[in-house]
């Protein structure tokens, strides 16, 4: 077996784990922000009234961006040569994933829920609390993700 | 370092006996080529939807060219984050063994941050593109409509600047490579 100083190759899995969070909740958020506003765009020709209240599923969705940036700046600042072992390379993967994947779905629930919500609230506008009972509810999962990544990237 | 290679037993062997500065130049393409894709697929969609919307309505197509130009800023971030990591690396001449850790340290470190930028910018570029095309439409039935949901666009477009500012703070591991010495 080779002699490897595992320093070089582990600085893999934690870049992997700045990356993985970063680029599946922009997927997350970019999608919550484009099926949204969709739904916007349609509501918008018939009831220009009601744009500024059917923006909160966009602003909901960018916030998961700004999950995932939280989480990538932090495991970058721990991310080291010196001091940096398979076992922190891996933890910080791990971290990325669960904030990552968390936000990636969280932003599909909004898009979704975001899209037919502003569309029902346009034709019957008591449906506007409901619909942010649901977004926030979509959002909390997202904030699991980030909660247990800083757990882990702290530890 | 010419066996590097010759020895390789397991996965980590593997991450290893790859060349750290062909890792660097591949996370330089990546980020520049999935930016460009990105802007690119934007321009479409919303390219699309602009010209069906303005045959009946032709006074739509000087204002939502913004949103075009949304998506090109996109390609426009690629290509900042490209030039700055290409000019963290220098031509080490013949690497020394004991530059090597340190080198593949900084490989990986470009590799990943031209992923993180070029996937972000991917996505950011589609979702701007997905939602000009809305916009497109919408304004062409209710012109009071453009900049409410122009809006929107710029949080799609807050996306693509995420990954640029996580770009740059990742590419500060780039500074491990070994200074030139040939």
């Amino acid at each position: 077996m080779a002699a490897v100083v595992a320093t070089g190759a582990d600085a893999f899995f934690g870049y992997f784990g700045v990356s993985a969070a970063l680029v599946f909740a922009n997927v997350g958020a970019a999608y919550g922000t484009a099926r949204s506003g969709i739904g916007i765009g349609a509501i918008s020709i018939l009831k220009p009234e009601l744009i500024m209240r059917s923006i909160v599923p966009v602003v909901m969705a960018g916030i998961l961006g700004i999950y995932g940036m939280i989480v990538s700046v932090i495991l970058c600042q721990k991310i080291t040569y010196d001091n940096y072992s398979r076992y922190t390379g891996i933890s910080h993967l791990t971290a990325g994933l669960c904030c990552g994947l968390s936000s990636l779905a969280s932003g599909y629930a909004i898009g979704i829920v975001g899209d037919y919500g502003v569309r029902a609230n346009s034709q019957q506008p008591r449906i506007f609390v409901g619909m942010i009972l649901m977004l926030i509810f979509a959002e909390a999962i997202g904030l699991y993700g980030l909660i247990v990544s800083l757990i882990l990237s702290s530890s | 370092m010419a066996d590097m290679g010759a020895n390789v037993a397991n996965w980590s062997d593997l991450f290893y006996g790859i060349y750290p500065y062909s890792w660097a130049n591949l996370g330089i393409a990546f980020a520049l080529g999935f930016s460009i894709v990105g802007a690119a697929w934007g321009i479409f969609v919303t390219g699309t939807s602009l010209v069906g919307a303005a045959v009946k309505a032709p006074r739509i197509k000087s204002k939502n060219l913004v949103s075009i130009i949304f998506c090109e800023a996109v390609a426009i971030y690629g290509v900042i984050i490209a030039i700055i990591l290409s000019g963290k690396m220098k031509n080490p001449g013949q690497l020394q063994a004991a530059d090597y850790d340190k080198a593949l340290f900084a490989g990986f470190a470009v590799f990943w941050t031209g992923i993180s930028v070029g996937l972000s910018n991917l996505v950011c570029g589609v979702c701007v593109g997905v939602t000009g095309a809305g916009c497109a439409l919408a304004d062409a039935q209710t012109p009071s409509t453009f900049v409410k949901l122009l809006v929107i666009e710029i949080f799609g477009s807050a996306l693509g600047l995420f990954g640029v500012i996580v770009g740059i703070i990742q590419a500060g591991g780039a500074s491990n490579f070994p200074v030139a010495n040939a």
